[in-house]
């Protein structure tokens, strides 16, 4: 068995946890790094579907509400998942209509469409499962221009569950947590 | 200022002033003469369920608290100490005893009342009258659960003031005697005037244009029907208006989309008939569906409101309302068809803005200000009813809302007080049981 060290998500101490591939820690911190990088180019190269391929079939894409609460209660900063009315719940099928209308040339919010610049860093690999499913951390800010004059300056983390298929890694369940109550845009039809 | 009348729409030719959406003077009086007065859509009785509870709203630009007393009444209180103005609530909700300032602590109960003053003997000398220095109250009242305010003494009832746009709103938020329960809100910032929000709602001739990415898109993914301008131009609903609250109504069976879509919401159960016809009579139960509508001033397409924060920057805040009527299963999907279409995400409403906006901007222009918009479809054709209440559309396209909404804004903006500000009569028959809180 290998034994790779990762940081535990709840006490955000080192732990050792076994994978199913032969691969030391910096191999796999190497190999995700590579593939969110990867990301972000298609995400602001505006290749949704290839971006979309990057997730798996039963796919969820949530972004809970981020709300203002006195520090000693800041467990209900965040809503858990299925409590709340987050900004995305989708699973694959919206997110093909969301994609698929980008495509129509008639998506007003995308028309011309936005210049975004994804910067994603951060990675913390938080816990490696048995059959080699991969939890993991990143931190991203993403500027988005938009026609003549109109930005936006989104921060925040993301939490990924990542399956290691064919060679590479698909994303099962991607939890986006933006670092702001009002946002500040006109609309958030981009994506992270 | 005084003695100012507004004439921004010519009801003859459709011509309206632009200039609504960006004039700073006209945007200060609306905060005086309409959300000073209005009663004003601010928050659900389900968001503050118990004693202590409390959630932060706004009444157009005033910051305010919803908050429930020990005795379970609800308040409306201007979150600004009566001291110097700072904040006594920053969360967005909670639960608390007592409301204190973070500047000099003076604390407030739950219903306002000035409790503590530091240093009221020693420093005050026992002079200050704490029983004059509560937190201002709002008037408030609720209809089906949702929560209403004012700040006009002089304002009619909220049953007055609703009208018989309660005939059509009791459709969707009274069928069931089990209420509905506030989800959200989404906030986010848009750059448009207030009321460009507001006249949308109405606006079903823009659907096939401004939505038709969408549309097609759920159309070829979950097989949802699409929003033709020839489906639109035969809906059997029409659009009424009353007080000032604009409604679009589909009839039914005529306009359903039974059979064609598995997810817009109707907000209830399929198995509520019994009871929404004991509670609404059998023709509102079974004929008519509530469709898109907007409350006067602000609140639009359901519970969501247009809060404004100069003429071209509004806060929108998207709640979604679930039925306590429904399944679990029910009652997630309607969270997840509110989360997908509407608010900051939502692929339909993210169309919408940039054309708002731009909308809104046509005020700064000089050249368009000589133009005018001309909102002028369907003008002439239109007409009452003796079931239907309100003014009506003769078709289910047209503008004769928008035209009415301008027409009511001048009627507040023109208005030295309540006295001037006319109601339409309450002709409607409510069939069944429902009331305005039972």
């Amino acid at each position: 068995m290998v034994v790779v060290t990762v940081i535990d998500r709840d006490t955000q101490s080192e732990v050792f946890a076994p994978t199913a591939s032969a691969k030391s820690a910096q191999e796999l911190w190497t190999e995700l790094n590579a593939f969110y990088i990867a990301e972000a180019w298609l995400l602001d190269e505006r290749k949704l579907h290839e971006w979309l391929d990057m997730f798996t079939e039963d796919l969820l894409y949530f972004m809970p509400r981020r709300k203002n609460v006195p520090s000693r209660e800041a467990d209900r900063e965040i809503p858990p998942y299925g409590t709340d009315l987050p900004f995305f719940d989708e699973d694959r099928k919206m997110m093909l209509v969301r994609i698929q209308r980008m495509d129509s040339g008639m998506a007003w919010a995308e028309e011309p469409p936005s210049r975004t610049r994804h910067l994603v860093g951060n990675l913390v690999v938080q816990r490696v499962e048995e059959d080699g499913t991969v939890h993991a951390k990143t931190a991203f800010l993403c500027h988005r221009s938009h026609a003549e004059y109109d930005t936006a300056l989104y921060s925040g983390y993301r939490e990924d569950v990542l399956h290691p298929v064919d060679g590479t890694w698909k994303i099962s369940r991607r939890t986006i947590v933006l670092d702001v109550n009002v946002v500040l845009d006109k609309n958030m039809a981009i994506f992270f | 200022m005084a003695g100012t009348k507004y004439e921004i729409l010519d009801p003859e030719t459709g011509w309206l002033d632009p200039s609504i959406y960006t004039d700073q003077e006209i945007y200060r009086r609306e905060m005086t003469h309409i959300f000073g007065r209005a009663w004003l859509l601010i928050g659900h009785d389900s968001l503050i369920p118990n004693p202590g509870d409390f959630f932060h709203t706004y009444m157009g630009e005033d910051p305010v608290i919803l908050s429930r007393g020990s005795d379970g009444s609800v308040n409306v209180l201007l979150n600004m100490c009566r001291h110097r103005g700072a904040r006594l609530v920053r969360a967005d909700d909670g639960n608390c005893n007592s409301f204190v300032c973070s500047y000099h602590a003076w604390t407030y109960g739950l219903d306002g009342e000035l409790e503590y003053v530091p240093g009221e003997q020693e420093v005050y000398y026992g002079e200050l009258d704490r029983s004059k220095l509560g937190l201002k109250r709002a008037r408030v009242a609720t209809y089906a659960g949702l929560v209403f305010a004012t700040w006009a003494e002089d304002a009619p009832s909220l049953e007055d003031y609703l009208g018989d746009a309660r005939w059509y709103l009791d459709m969707e938020f009274n069928r069931s005697g089990k209420g509905t329960y506030a989800v959200g809100p989404h906030k986010w910032i848009q750059p448009i005037n207030w009321k460009t929000a507001v006249d949308n709602c109405s606006d079903w001739y823009h659907v096939p244009v401004s939505h038709a990415s969408a549309a097609n898109a759920m159309f070829r993914v979950l097989g949802e029907p699409r929003f033709t301008h020839d489906r639109l131009f035969q809906m059997k609903g029409r659009a009424a208006f009353v007080n000032g609250h604009q409604v679009q109504y589909f009839k039914m069976p005529e306009d359903s989309l039974a059979g064609q879509s598995k997810s817009i919401p109707t907000a209830t159960a399929e198995d509520d008939t019994a009871e929404a016809v004991e509670r609404l009579g059998e023709f509102r139960a079974k004929s008519v569906v509530l469709g898109t509508h907007s409350l006067f001033p602000n609140t639009v397409l359901g519970f969501r409101l247009a809060i404004p924060r100069g003429p071209l920057k509004t806060e929108f805040w998207h709640f979604a309302l679930a039925s306590n009527a429904d399944t679990p299963e029910q009652q997630r999907e309607v969270l997840r068809v509110h989360t997908a279409r509407n608010g900051v995400t939502g692929h339909f409403e993210a169309d919408d803005v940039d054309n708002w906006r731009q909308v809104s901007e046509s005020g700064l222009s000089g050249t368009y200000r000589e133009l005018g918009q001309r909102v002028n479809l369907g003008i002439g054709h239109t007409h009452t009813d003796d079931v239907f209440p309100g003014a009506l559309s003769d078709r289910f396209v047209s503008e004769n809302n928008h035209r009415h909404f301008y027409r009511r804004w001048e009627e507040f903006m023109n208005a030295d007080s309540w006295a001037d500000i006319p109601l339409d009569p309450q002709k409607a028959t409510y069939e069944g049981t429902a009331g305005m809180n039972e």
